[in-house]
């Protein structure tokens, strides 16, 4: 078979395992992100949270908590995440006397809190980056902290980090076929399978290469345009200078609308 | 929640106390920096008191020390001669103590009709109409109710200081500290905030005012505080203090600024 006879073979053949395969890294790669992008701001709001030196036991538990967060980070960001992905698979396998967890839960957990750690640290970065007035004049008007967080930093936060949560789901899209260590059927697992059949590894290998690409090139430059989108005019300092009467103001607002 | 409106009111109502505030040998320390020592005074409705002193001298720590962003380090602070420390609902509390910053602090996300309801609906639980009606009603106050629309970023640095003085009053507080109100503006929008700050004492409202701006407080004030180096060495009339101040520090300053 030539090369292109090979190609043609791998698609009317496998073409639904293939699709089934983008399928599952793409529903992996999104729910980790966005389960991530929870984890991240959820852990941001608590890791804000002040606590007076003068109540002892807040004090104390506030670090434990915070200490409780960096081990977590630091754990999962130090280590692979394929190697995270065996540990918790067999781990709960051999302390649960030999049940196995469903593949596809496991999968999305992993990923979950893998994405998680970073997302941590992308959040914690974008909470620095708001200037310490914005949350003075929430806290001014009676919010408490935790509204506080909702309605004024976090919506500044998200419009700050987007490009890197963006560009954690590009990471996500390829580094989820480390997944196939624990047989789950992404991508990767299923140009194993097919090669397995075919025994024409490089051409479908080259034929995964370029749908990955495809994939993130694509997913890519469609986030760059919902980015610019969402950080229009609207939302982003660019008049400025101030001073313009109000009706050129309801103008520009409304063009924009 | 309408019992948390009633528990400020039947505060009031029966309160022992003629201050809204009472300062009572406030020190405040950061580290080893010794930044305020014993501090004394009160404030009573309908007062306007502004507090003068050169940078440094713990003007903005002691604003900052009656809404409760920070925390005296010894004496006591009274709001209705509750101990600030120990309030029960303490949110109402920084809503009946509002605060206007030098860098107006305007929420950037937030256009500016939402920058006065958020707080409303938030903290108050008003409903959004109510809370819209009242946030029009106190930007028209200071002349913003055009710019609803607006973003923070569209406006400038008076338009800004007007909206938040709206965004304030519209959590009807009792007292409103503002810290350096004009210090961040330029030169031409100073009066325009002034201006409003001199109506909203005409009405009676409750000021405690950290400013530069020493004509304002010979006009408006009914008390100033001068401090210089975490203390107050004087507390007095606009009149004593402008024209016959007692201390040599007070002299130095006022030779220095006037
Ligand atoms: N959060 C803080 N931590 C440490 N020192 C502070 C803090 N805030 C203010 N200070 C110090 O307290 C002193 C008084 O500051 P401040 O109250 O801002 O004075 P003013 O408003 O009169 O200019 C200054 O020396 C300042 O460095
Ligand atoms: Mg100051």
């Amino acid at each position: 078979m030539n090369f292109f006879e090979v190609i043609e073979n791998i698609i009317t053949n496998y073409w639904s395992w293939i699709l089934k395969g983008i399928g599952m890294t793409l529903l992996v790669s999104i729910v980790g992100t966005i389960v991530g992008l929870i984890i991240g701001l959820v852990i941001g709001v608590i890791r804000t949270i002040s606590v007076d030196k003068s109540n002892k036991l807040a004090y104390v538990f506030k670090k434990f908590i915070n200490f409780l967060i960096g081990v977590y980070v630091e754990i999962f960001r130090g280590t692979p995440m394929m190697v995270q992905a065996m540990v918790i698979f067999w781990g709960y396998a051999y302390l649960s006397g030999g049940n196995t967890l469903d593949v596809t839960l496991s999968a999305l957990f992993i990923v979950s809190i893998n994405t998680g750690a970073y997302m941590a640290e992308i959040v914690r970065g974008g909470i620095i980056s708001i200037d310490k007035g914005q949350f003075e004049g929430a806290e001014a008007i009676g919010m408490n902290h935790f509204q506080t967080m909702l309605y004024v930093v976090i919506p500044q936060v998200m419009r700050n980090i987007l490009p890197s949560v963006c560009n954690e789901f590009i990471i996500n899209i390829k580094d989820t076929s480390v997944l196939n260590v624990i047989g789950f059927a992404e991508l990767f697992y299923v140009t194993n399978t097919i090669v397995l059949k075919n025994y024409q590894t490089f051409i479908t290998y080259l034929f995964t290469a370029v749908i990955y690409f495809v994939l993130t090139f694509g997913i890519s430059r469609i986030l760059l345009l919902i980015e610019k989108k969402l950080a229009g005019k609207k939302n982003y300092v660019v008049l400025g200078s101030g001073n313009m009467d109000a009706e050129s103001i309801a103008l520009e607002n409304n063009r924009e609308n | 929640m309408s019992n948390q409106d009633n528990y400020i009111q039947a505060d009031n109502a029966t309160n022992e106390s003629p201050y809204i505030i009472k300062v009572e040998h406030v020190g405040k320390v950061f580290g080893t920096n010794t930044v305020l020592t014993d501090i004394n005074f009160n404030v009573k409705s309908g007062e306007v008191i502004c507090i003068i002193g050169s940078s440094g001298s713990g003007k903005s720590t002691l604003l900052r020390c009656v809404n409760k962003f920070e925390t005296a380090t010894s004496g006591a602070i009274y709001y209705h001669g509750e101990d600030i420390n120990k309030i029960k609902n303490f949110p109402l509390f920084r809503t009946k103590v509002g605060m206007v910053f030098q860098s107006f602090n305007l929420f950037n996300n937030m256009d500016v009709l939402k920058n006065c309801t958020i707080g409303q609906t938030k903290v108050l639980h008003r409903k959004k109409e109510e809370a819209k009606a009242n946030a029009i009603k106190y930007l028209d106050l200071v002349g913003m109710s055009a710019y609803v629309n607006a973003r923070p970023n569209q406006l400038s640095g008076g338009q800004k200081q007007r909206v938040a003085i709206a965004r304030a009053l519209a959590m009807e507080p009792e007292v409103l500290l503002f810290d350096e109100p004009t210090s961040a503006l330029d030169p031409e929008m100073v009066g325009e905030v002034l201006d409003i700050m001199r109506n909203l004492a005409k009405s009676g409202l409750t000021m405690l005012v950290v400013t530069h701006e020493m004509g304002f407080a010979r006009d408006v004030a009914s008390r100033v505080l001068f401090m210089d180096k975490g203390v107050i060495v004087e507390d007095d009339t606009p009149e004593n203090i402008f024209t016959n101040p007692k201390e040599d520090r007070t002299k130095e300053f006022l030779k220095r600024v006037l």
